[in-house]
């Protein structure tokens, strides 16, 4: 399954020795930089130091990443197809008037701005991806914790993320136990199914409840949640990376900020 | 014989939906035994042993735990289940937590104890499992047998007095379970009282101290493994069967071979013994091999591997988790990895040496039992400890000395 592969890579990638407070402030800190960014060009520029980061020091295969990329890519060039047809301008290359008062028609300006909304996503999905496949989510509760976010809420992250995996087991159980009983075979078929599907896991969601407090119950639960052992303290050299490269990404905002494309 | 630390009187249960699971149990079990629970579905073992540590409460009669009725008082079960741990036969329903070592702390920190307590408490009880270095794994990236001894690592770090487990070795494979069966071993060894439930009657016979035979909500037989499992009447109305020693043993005396009176084989070297004193006008006395033990503890590796290398074709047997993990990662071949000790016994008796690899704790335990061998069968196998670091003293024999 795709969230449990995203998550192996996170495991065992390159970076994972890390400290995950600096992953995650190059990640964030690069999503920040794309949305102020006025200009195309440094969101590419992000993109592609983000992406060589993935690829040579985390050691993602390109195969696995240049998959997950290309979903993301997919909706964005559908997005900014609407974009670029429906956004009015002075220029006008190509126009259709479907009806009074509404026509599609590619401009100048429209042109540009689907260009700058298009860099924008591959500037963030690849910070999303460095975050996601650089940092296990074990690592982000202790960040989360750090940054003092109320221990409720970092407890119920922590139980939903170890149920998930056990319901999402159980789906795919029931889901082939369907398949091999020619659950899909048909569309009529298939909604019964899926219904069925739905109903089986929403009672192994609730016995996954029952058991999981009788199980807490079992071992003196007293309110608490144990932390992780203390992580490693923050080193230099990675430190001074990530401070560079967000320097850098500034200065490349506000260097480029003017150029457009057409 | 040592104090009695559970009882049950007379205890009756029935489940809300009406199916009375439990009806008139009444037992006790003492302190460092080994218990297995033997009976079919539904018979009414899972249901006792969440009685154990007050998960449920009998609707009548006593339990007692340490000679005293067990309170169901919020402060005294938490007391209660603190010295029984539990281990649930399906671990993903006991772990919780999102890393190994999480879940492994969740005990030790709801009992309050300090964060560098905690720590090393976890390091300790991941250690004694065999998991070193899987704290930051999560969970559902782990194997089966992984899993389970995460679990029981969680149920460890408490360091209760009983540990309960509800079939231990259900879903793993034949040489897993015989891992968690000689990890309970070695937990009963340092003085745990073990109580486990299953349907392997192959697995609770040379491992139970006593057998308790269920059926019904009801106690059919209770003794030594011998004589619990010996009953053709009683094992065929507990839907169990006869372990193949012990049918073997019952068809050799049916047919005169062996003495009524004889003590009934327990391992495969018990029944060789009984063979070979059914055959002792035939056989020719020789000497037996030796039975070297290695403390794998300290630093050895290179020493043990040099020798081994010009001791090639030694069998070698690796007991208990530390010792079998350090085995693997250097890179020694184990002829056994369970029955260790039985096994070597019968390779000394075929006048071959070999060697046990295992931590200084178990050592005694091996003299022991090869001592118990010895007088029981009249055999005479020498027990070395091999070190090479005092290559004069210790030196062992090659093995065509």
């Amino acid at each position: 399954m795709f969230e449990e592969l995203l998550e192996d890579i996170a495991q065992k990638n390159g970076l994972s020795e890390v400290h995950p407070s600096l992953k995650l402030i190059a990640g964030l800190g690069a999503i920040v930089l794309c949305l102020f960014s006025s200009g195309f060009l440094p969101p590419l520029v992000i993109a592609f130091v983000l992406a060589i980061a993935i690829l040579v020091l985390a050691q993602v295969e390109l195969r696995i990443y240049a998959g997950l990329f290309l979903i993301p890519v997919w909706f964005a060039l559908m997005g900014v197809a609407g974009i670029i047809l429906i956004t009015g301008g002075q220029d006008v290359y190509w126009q259709l008037d479907l009806l009074p008062g509404f026509a599609l028609s590619v401009t100048r300006e429209s042109i540009n701005q689907g260009i700058y909304v298009f860099c924008r996503v591959i500037g963030g999905m690849s910070a999303l991806f460095f975050i996601a496949l650089t940092t296990p989510m074990t690592d982000i509760f202790s960040v989360l914790r750090k940054v003092q976010v109320p221990e409720t809420i970092i407890d119920l992250m922590m139980i939903i993320y170890r149920t998930i995996f056990i319901l999402l087991d159980q789906v795919i159980q029931i889901y082939h136990a369907q398949i091999m009983r020619l659950g899909y075979s048909s569309y009529r078929e298939s909604i019964t199914s899926f219904a069925q599907l739905c109903g089986a896991a929403f009672i192994a969601s609730w016995n996954a409840g029952d058991d999981l407090v009788r199980a807490m119950d079992a071992r003196c639960y007293a309110g608490k949640f144990a932390l992780m052992k203390k992580s490693r303290p923050v080193e230099v050299v990675p430190c001074l990376v990530v401070i560079a490269f967000l320097a850098f990404s500034l200065l490349i905002v506000m260097a480029t900020g003017t150029i457009i494309l057409v | 014989m040592s104090s009695i630390i559970l009882e049950a009187r007379d205890i009756r249960y029935r489940y809300p939906r009406g199916m009375e699971a439990v009806r008139g149990i009444s037992f006790h079990i003492r302190k460092r035994e080994k218990i297995a629970l033997v009976g079919p579905n539904g018979a009414g073992k899972s249901t006792l042993l969440t009685m154990f540590n007050g998960m449920i409460r009998p609707d009548s009669g006593t339990m007692l735990f340490d000679n005293k009725p067990m309170q169901y008082d919020a402060s005294s079960l938490r007391d209660l289940r603190r010295r029984v741990g539990f281990v649930l036969q399906n671990p993903d329903r006991q772990i919780i937590a999102p890393t190994v070592y999480q879940d492994v702390a969740f005990g030790p920190t709801n009992l309050g104890y300090r964060d560098e307590e905690v720590e090393e408490t976890v390091t300790r009880a991941l250690r004694h499992v065999g998991l070193e270095g899987f704290g930051r794994r999560p969970p559902h990236q782990l194997s089966g047998g992984e899993k389970k001894r995460v679990a029981i690592a969680g149920v460890l770090a408490m360091d209760p007095d009983v540990l309960v487990f509800d079939e231990p070795t259900s879903g793993l494979d034949p040489s897993g379970s015989e891992d968690i069966m000689e990890l309970l071993d070695e937990l009963n060894h340092e003085g745990k009282t073990i109580i486990i439930s299953t349907h392997d009657v192959e697995l609770a016979y040379p491992w139970a101290d006593r057998a308790i035979l269920m059926l019904n909500g009801r106690i059919l037989q209770e003794d030594v493994p011998e004589i619990a499992f010996g009953n053709p009447e009683s094992v065929r109305r507990a839907h169990l069967f006869l372990p193949t020693l012990l049918e073997l043993h019952q068809e050799l005396q049916k047919r005169g071979y062996v003495p009524d009176d004889q003590k009934r084989p327990r391992t495969v070297l018990d029944m060789m013994h009984c063979i070979e004193t059914l055959l002792e006008q035939y056989a020719v006395p020789k000497a037996c091999g030796t039975i070297m033990v290695c403390n794998a503890e300290p630093d050895w590796d290179e020493r043990v591997i040099s020798w081994l290398g010009k001791n090639n074709g030694l069998p070698v047997g690796a007991m208990g988790t530390r010792a079998k993990q350090r085995a693997e990662s250097s890179g020694i071949p184990l002829t056994f990895t369970y029955g260790v000790i039985d096994k070597c016994i019968l390779k000394a008796l075929l006048g071959e040496n070999s060697l046990i690899l295992t931590t200084s704790s178990m050592i005694p335990r091996v003299q022991k039992r090869v001592e118990a061998y010895c007088t029981e069968s009249g055999a005479s196998i020498p027990v070395r400890l091999f070190n090479p670091g005092l290559p004069d003293a210790d030196s062992p024999p090659s093995p065509e000395a």
